[in-house]
């Protein structure tokens, strides 16, 4: 069976009350959620938390959720909005602040060089950009998908990926051999 | 693909987790269940101070009329709340396990 058929089957099942068939499709995406949220926040524990936030919010609105349309993608929507909530009150936090910040100095300095390069200009990222890059380069979605994932206009959405991957690039000290 | 974006790849890979999680599922899962099962607790909660409410109010005119038929209701109604609660207790009994066979 497609795995697009397998979820469509999965959703059905959910929207109809099966919890044994959610549990099946947060087996299934919780690697694309997990991964995507590391690299737009930056911090692993927060995104594990926020992953499983995630997932609490889907369950009832599965309901909602139209027959064909993408599973990660709508998981990745709902994981980015509670990203944004979860940066808000953070800023608001600046005690909670520092200790993300010396979580992440910490788990720096086990990284290598390059890892390191590279999570210092994801950071730099705008938040946009940054979830645009982390879907598109890092997680093999399309553009589409992204821009319905993040409901941003597909335009942005490319011209996000392109800097951010000139950004990228060049922290890294790499060339574009594409261009 | 390009070699820089090999790279890149590589780099990001770095922070994927494992396809197959069950620890993480199973956390997700048991979240949800209790946040059901406080819903439903809020869910009875409110029911039944509805019913105690609704009690209260038509007391005035549920108590003489009880008062008057008491005598001869007394074993009968014994009887009921008897069956009742062996309802409710093999009821919930029965609906276990369903529900673990299932």
């Amino acid at each position: 069976m497609k795995v697009e058929g397998l979820d469509e089957m999965l959703v059905a099942a959910a929207q109809a009350g099966s919890s044994q068939a959610f549990s099946r499709l947060v087996d299934r995406h919780q690697q694309a959620v997990r991964a995507f949220l590391r690299r737009a926040c930056g911090d692993w524990a927060m995104a594990d938390d926020l992953a499983q936030e995630t997932f609490l919010a889907a369950w009832p609105r599965i309901g909602r959720l139209k027959a064909g349309a993408s599973v990660r993608a709508w998981l990745c929507g709902i994981a980015y909005r509670k990203h944004l909530t979860a940066r808000r009150s953070a800023a608001r936090s600046r005690v909670r602040d520092e200790a993300w910040q010396a979580d992440s100095e910490a788990t720096r300095d086990a990284a290598p060089a390059d890892k390191i390069a590279l999570d210092r200009a994801m950071a730099a990222l705008p938040p946009d950009q940054r979830a645009c890059v982390a879907l598109c380069l890092a997680g093999d979605f399309s553009h589409a998908e992204a821009a319905e994932a993040l409901d941003l206009p597909l335009g942005t959405v490319k011209s996000h990926v392109a800097r951010g991957r000139a950004r990228l690039f060049a922290a890294l000290g790499v060339e574009d051999d594409a261009c | 693909m390009t070699l820089a974006e090999d790279r890149l790849k590589a780099l990001f890979a770095q922070d994927e987790p494992s396809a197959r999680d069950p620890a993480f599922s199973t956390a997700v899962m048991e979240r949800l269940a209790r946040r059901r099962w406080l819903q439903d607790l809020a869910f009875l909660g409110a029911l039944s101070g509805l019913g105690g409410l609704a009690l209260w109010a038509a007391w005035p005119v549920l108590q003489p009329a009880l008062a008057a038929v008491s005598g001869e209701l007394a074993p009968a109604a014994f009887g009921l709340a008897v069956a009742l609660s062996a309802v409710a207790m093999l009821g919930g009994q029965v609906f276990h396990a369903q529900s673990a066979e299932s």
